[in-house]
């Protein structure tokens, strides 16, 4: 336990001298500094439920469309800065001296990939716990659901790193993991997600069908991650249907349970 | 400590290509076994398996046959390392890191904390004498800087076994003679020592002993007194010239002339040393200096790996026929 703190803790570090990660936090300040000085400079009116109006939905949507396009570009920084955690670390002259420590190699592994988490969830904790700081302030309405996007934006990211974990313990290299998880997040799940649902009456063949469903359950649902799941969340409705989260764990078990096992038997 | 550092039973590893149709054996059977508290060199040309070996000690590669223990431990426990110290030949440390903190997080990841890691990194660092560089981030640090931090490391954890590959690499003359007296200064209190190095003449002065490695097979192994003395050769140097002289004064030994003044020869025993000397003084021959032959460690090494090679070729050659 002790080691992977250890391996955790320097992960962070790890990321705390990239730039990207600076970059990402400068962002994240900017966006804060323009949210709190628009609000600011907005009417003084206080809003909430001694507002004798329900302003729930509306602050809500405020926030929503300040995180929603942040949340995701943050995803595809976390993406790229992320993506060569595990690598460095299978660099010849680095694997070695980790190697002779007395430390199991599933504590190096999960050490990385807890790693690179908890940077992830650290800088969208900051942003969102700001915003939400920010307008709650202002509307004096505490909306503690808007909180979940922290969880969902980190479960996402989990998912897709899972798999730049694997691909990096296969090709010690950064390149092919990252586009694999962008291809995932930007193209194969929005389009397996609206094959089933929304064009599934459409699609006549059945082979074809067939292999949609296929594909749509295999490959992590980031799309509805971060759509519907936190929408649903965030407007306290809770979540009606569990299965993309469920599947997207599974993907996450099934490729960090590979990627430990060939870790375990690698030659460096 | 063990009395049995390190041991291998017919260790064998052979690296295959990606689709397993080229195979290499890096170290083939090998059977080696290392006391405590010494300083064993390991020498070999470039790909001889001396990496190989080290790095399966240490559990960096898996063996494909055989088994090996270090301090009475299976290699593949990893708990058997917090008493293990290495220094890879190409080591890399976080670039955003300090010395201090290299020395830091290897501490702690070798089971050391608080105030004992804090006195062990200053204590190493006074060592090694980087302790004005603790807080230089290692990125600006010399090649010859890192050998020294390197060694550091290797010694955070005190140690009962350290392997080091190539640690005088990058260092300057001054350097190498610290790094050495540290060794030796280990050696003092019983640390076991296993060193791979270029370097033949630095391992002659402070190995005990010494194993010579080519294309993954032990060609040789004992103490360097062993490897390197020539039994009853001998080198003169006389005034005036001995080859003209008759056979019966030489006692059938055969002087060769090698240049300065100076000649070689074999004789059976003492006596007959004694004999030859009697012989050459009553006829006049004054001699200068004697002194008996012995190779460096580098003559035989050369020596060594060329008859294997050319063993080789020529059972190449019987095979192919």
């Amino acid at each position: 336990m002790r080691n992977l703190w250890i391996m955790t803790w320097y992960t962070l570090r790890e990321a705390m001298a990239r730039k990207v990660f600076i970059f990402f936090l400068i962002i994240s300040l900017l966006v804060l500094v323009i949210t709190g000085l628009l609000f600011g400079l907005a009417s003084n009116v206080t809003l909430g439920a001694g507002g004798g109006m329900s302003l729930e939905n509306p602050i809500t949507h405020i926030e929503m469309m300040i995180v929603a396009p942040l949340a995701g570009l943050c995803l595809l920084l976390a993406i790229f800065s992320s993506s060569s955690f595990v690598p460095v670390m299978l660099e010849k002259g680095n694997i070695d001296l980790l190697l002779s420590k007395p430390v199991s190699r599933d504590q190096l592994l999960w050490g990385k990939f807890l790693g690179g988490i908890l940077v992830v969830f650290l800088n969208i904790a900051f942003l969102i716990l700001g915003i939400w700081l920010i307008i709650s302030f202002k509307f004096n309405y505490w909306d503690f659901h808007f909180l979940y996007i922290i969880l969902t934006v980190t479960f996402t990211f989990t998912v897709l790193y899972s798999l730049i974990v694997l691909m990096g313990v296969i090709t010690k290299g950064s390149t092919l993991g990252m586009m694999l998880a962008y291809f995932i997040f930007i193209i194969l799940s929005p389009l397996f997600y609206v094959a089933k649902y929304q064009m599934g009456a459409f699609l006549e063949n059945k082979m074809v069908k067939q292999v949609v469903e296929v594909f749509y359950y295999i490959i992590p649902k980031t799309s509805e991650l971060m759509g519907k799941v936190t929408e649903y969340l965030v407007t306290g409705k809770g979540i009606d249907d569990y299965q993309p989260v469920l599947t997207s764990l599974a993907f996450l078990i099934l490729t960090m349970g590979i990627a430990i096992s060939i870790f375990r038997k690698k030659d460096f | 400590m063990s009395l049995v550092a390190i041991e291998t039973t017919e260790l064998t590893k052979v690296y295959s290509s990606s689709f397993g149709k080229r195979k290499v054996e890096a170290l083939s059977g090998l059977n080696l076994r290392i006391s405590g508290g010494s300083i064993f060199g390991f020498l070999g040309p470039n790909g001889a398996g001396k990496t190989t070996l080290v790095k399966l000690l240490l559990g960096i590669i898996f063996p494909t046959s055989g088994s090996a223990k270090i301090l009475g431990g299976e290699i593949n426990d990893y708990k058997v390392k917090s008493k293990i110290g290495y220094l890879p030949e190409n080591h890399k440390y976080p670039a955003y890191l300090t010395g201090g903190e290299v020395l830091d997080f290897f501490g702690k990841l070798s089971g050391l904390n608080g105030l004992e890691l804090n006195k062990k990194i200053d204590e190493m660092l006074e060592l090694v004498q980087m302790t004005k560089w603790k807080k230089t981030k290692v990125k600006n640090y010399s090649k010859g800087m890192m050998q020294r931090l390197g060694l550091a490391q290797a010694m955070i954890n005190d140690p009962d076994l350290i392997f080091l590959d190539e640690p005088t690499d990058g260092v300057d003359p001054l350097g190498r003679k610290d790094i050495r007296d540290i060794l030796i200064e280990l050696k003092n209190r019983n640390k076991t020592i296993f060193l791979n190095s270029h370097l033949l003449s630095e391992v002659e002065m402070i190995t005990d002993r010494v194993g010579i490695l080519n294309k993954g097979k032990l060609l040789r192994e004992g103490t360097v007194k062993e490897l390197t003395e020539k039994k009853e050769e001998y080198k003169i140097s006389v005034e005036g010239t001995i080859e003209n002289l008759p056979d019966d004064i030489k006692h059938g030994a055969k002087f060769e002339n090698i240049g300065g003044g100076y000649y070689s020869f074999k004789v059976e025993d003492t006596q007959g040393l004694n004999r030859i000397l009697d012989q050459l003084r009553n006829n006049g021959i004054i001699i200068k200096e004697m002194v008996q032959q012995k190779n460096s460690l580098e003559d035989m090494f050369i020596s060594l790996i060329k008859e294997a090679e050319s063993n080789a070729n020529a059972f190449t050659k019987e095979s192919v026929k």
